[in-house]
């Protein structure tokens, strides 16, 4: 709710950034004129010299709002886009740039998992076959591989089985 | 009996579920809800089923009784069928080359997306800000903090398809981890194959089940998802409306790669593939439906926050204009005070430049997307204003890239196998193969990673495949109905499941699907012919939206040798093989043998 105690709220923070822009000169809530205020909380300011002699120029009030942009923002709890001084364009907060961006370490780590399950897989069928190729050199010795050999390379004849011809899903 | 016996599945539930991630991809989370919303709603369901049931299940059921048959890839398969038509075989083969090559790339698209979830600020939902820190960056401006993401963070496209430039690295890496995954899944050919099916088969489906359950809850959801349904009789005049329909039935449960006959041939031989074929059909057209309701909450979602945000922006601007205080506008009366000040101050309100009716909820919902546009724009400007983006993102992402991994594996087993049947591919060690055929699609692949990669993405995914699979399973139903003769089909069938197939596949083999095709292609023909230069859509930066654009000559000249080099396997492979039989008959001067085809 606006009211006379914001609008003093006010005064003072463009007061507290007037004295931050031009230090040695003891601003205060006086020094701030505002006028045409509205039901739109919209209102047009001046500020005064300290003496109440001169009429601050605008570039100076300009370079004091944007340099306390921040806290006169924190003193009403609103933003840059809620708290708007026209034709002073904000300054927006340089975006936070880590070292390394955020998507490559998940990157890495998905990558990690999957090579390492690639040299699991490829690397286990090469020692199987390996495995295999003894086996096999150290069976055509025995004569017991004879017997299987010949069950192996016989054809599998349908018509004795007893399965159930058609499977299910 | 060879040496090495054919692998096999461990069991028909692995077969089913393989047929179910390879039908069941992107296609029916983003162009089923599309259409459905431009051709009429709840009415497009008709024509969906008819076709269904009129194409999609009798040719998906021909497919896989092929390919259970004659144990071989699609090149082996066809050529035990008629030797002339080996081609058809081979067709399939460059289809699916082209369409593992850029396939891949929606992959690492998803992979982009989902590591760029991990952050406090999802990165495309808010513009950055330029160098000298007074606003964001113009090109996000003018379009959205969404578009702009994709289109300059992700793709960094170029202005055309002429102009391009170096790899994105970003991308680059993504789709290497897209093929190097990829090759895990298969590396050990259906043994792997098999294992990996339970979870990409079934997992999108836990996801879609969360995200309906999300989607419906969404506030302004049943705005979508009303809107979706609301049937409009009247499209079912339109003939592009069943055209459309008998499309995407082909395209959807994946006919003519080859992939089918691929995943058929490692069954055994009395599978009963016949339920199975029904079963999966019936499944993926569910899905269909099914994910166009996770879509379309998701979009009544969307619509209704793009009006909500409209109507606040608006009623800001009246505010500051006439300078009233806060509480005069609420949300529920900016419309009527637009009438008001409009006729109290003509003048000042002329001034502001609003339009009569400035927000529309239906032209909201009117803008229908399809396509990479749906999948990574716009659902990702609803997830960004959902509580706890992060973790909704994340999910969708996972589920965009199992669907996807799970039809590359169809994808990729559709070229493999194949050529694994030929004698001088078969020597070398599944391991070693599999990763060449990966590697080589990745070298490719690396082309639509480019600035101009996107554009030349967009046209092998309108001119590389459509064409030339119309034309193949065309060639493929007549030649199994007339050429091989549908009596001894039957016999086959009767010799795998022990019973002959009844009249209802008959008729739609014999008579309807080649009807139905032949006027498919013919349409095809005639609105290619019709529309002139083909188009694209270009992304202009200076105004922040797609500019339609005609393809140079070069792009033409590529479109025609997409679609030539495939559909030319065909009679180029039966020119062969004539010749190659002259060339026998002349030393020997015998008889000509009769080559038996089935036991």
């Amino acid at each position: 709710m606006w009211d006379d105690n914001e609008m003093f709220l006010f005064r003072s923070t463009v007061a507290y950034a007037m004295r931050r822009q031009l230090p040695g000169q003891q601003f205060s809530v006086p020094n701030i004129v505002v006028c045409n205020e509205t039901a739109r909380v919209s209102f047009w300011f001046v500020v005064m010299s300290p003496d109440m002699g001169s009429l601050i120029p605008k570039q100076q009030v300009e370079k004091a709002v944007r340099m306390s942009r921040g806290r006169i923002n924190s003193a009403f709890m609103l933003t840059d886009h809620t708290l708007e001084f026209i034709g002073i364009a904000p300054t927006l907060a340089s975006p936070y740039t880590p070292d390394t961006p955020p998507w490559l370490i998940v990157f890495g780590v998905v990558m990690g998992v999957v090579v390492a399950g690639i040299i699991f897989l490829v690397g286990s069928s090469v020692v199987q076959k390996k495995r295999k190729k003894k086996q096999k050199s150290t069976d055509n010795n025995a004569e017991v591989n004879e017997e299987h050999s010949a069950v192996n390379e016989g054809v599998y004849n349908m018509s004795f089985t007893d399965e159930e011809r058609i499977t299910r899903i | 009996m060879g040496k090495d016996v054919r692998p096999n599945w461990d069991n028909p539930m692995q077969f089913v579920l393989a047929c179910v991630s390879y039908a069941v991809g992107l296609g029916n989370v983003w162009r089923f809800p599309y259409l459905c919303q431009s051709h009429g709603g709840g009415g497009f369901l008709i024509p969906y089923l008819i076709m269904l049931v009129l194409e999609g299940i009798p040719l998906f059921y021909l497919e896989l009784a092929i390919g259970q048959k004659m144990s071989l890839g699609s090149i082996g398969a066809w050529t035990a069928i008629s030797p002339y038509l080996g081609g058809v075989g081979l067709a399939s083969v460059v289809t699916s080359l082209y369409l593992c090559l850029y396939y891949n790339i929606i992959n690492a698209w998803s992979f982009w997306y989902l590591f760029h979830s991990f952050q406090s600020v999802l990165p495309w939902a808010e513009c950055p800000v330029n160098a000298n820190l007074t606003g964001p960056i113009e090109e996000c401006e003018r379009a959205t903090p969404t578009q702009y993401f994709f289109y300059r963070e992700t793709l960094d496209i170029s202005s055309n398809i002429e102009v391009n430039g170096g790899v994105h690295m970003g991308q680059a890496l993504c789709l290497l981890l897209a093929w190097i995954i990829t090759y895990l899944f298969i590396v050990r050919g259906v043994k792997s194959t098999g294992k990996v099916v339970y979870f990409t088969a079934t997992f999108p489906y836990l996801v879609l089940f969360i995200y309906l359950i999300r989607g419906v809850t969404l506030h302004g959801a049943i705005n979508g998802v009303v809107y979706m349904f609301t049937p409009k009789m009247e499209q079912l005049a339109n003939p592009t409306t069943w055209i459309n329909a008998a499309t995407q039935i082909f395209f959807s449960l994946g006919l003519g790669f080859g992939s089918l006959i691929a995943f058929a041939s490692y069954n055994q031989y009395n599978n009963n593939f016949e339920r199975q074929a029904i079963v999966v059909s019936l499944i993926n057209s569910s899905t269909s439906i099914f994910a166009s309701i996770v879509t379309f909450s998701i979009y009544g979602f969307k619509a209704t926050v793009n009006y909500e945000n409209c109507l606040e922006s608006i009623r800001v601007k009246l505010l500051n204009a006439f300078s009233l205080s806060e509480d005069t506008i609420s949300m529920e009366t900016v419309l009527d005070w637009i009438e008001k000040l409009n006729t109290t101050y003509p003048e000042q309100f002329a001034e502001l430049g609003l339009e009569a009716v400035p927000c529309d909820l239906n032209k909201e919902l009117d803008t229908a997307v399809e396509g990479t546009g749906l999948a990574f724009i716009v659902y990702s400007e609803a997830i960004k204003n959902m509580p706890l983006p992060q973790f909704w993102s994340v999910l969708y992402f996972i589920m965009l890239l199992l669907l996807g991994m799970g039809s590359m594996l169809g994808n990729v087993t559709a070229i493999i196998t194949p050529l694994r049947d030929f004698k001088i591919f078969s020597r070398m060690s599944n391991e070693l193969f599999n990763g060449l055929v990966c590697l080589f699609c990745l070298l490719l692949g690396f082309g639509f990673t480019t600035p101009s990669g996107n554009y030349w993405f967009t046209m092998f995914n309108d001119y590389g495949a459509t064409f030339s699979l119309l034309f193949i399973v065309l060639i493929e139903v007549i030649t199994v109905s007339y050429i091989y003769g549908i009596k001894r089909f039957e016999k086959d069938i009767e010799d795998m499941l022990g019973h002959r197939p009844n009249w209802y596949w008959k008729i739609m083999w014999v008579v309807v699907s080649p009807v139905l095709l032949i006027a498919l292609f013919i349409f095809y023909i005639v609105n290619y012919i019709q529309g002139g230069t083909p188009t694209y859509q270009a992304w202009d930066k200076d105004l922040g939206k797609a500019v339609v654009t005609e393809y140079p000559v070069f792009g033409q000249l590529f479109i025609a040798l997409l679609l030539v080099s495939s559909v030319s396997c065909v009679p180029l492979t039966a020119l062969y093989a004539y010749c190659k039989k002259k060339q026998r008959k002349q030393p020997n001067q015998r008889k000509r043998t009769i080559s038996t085809v089935s036991a």
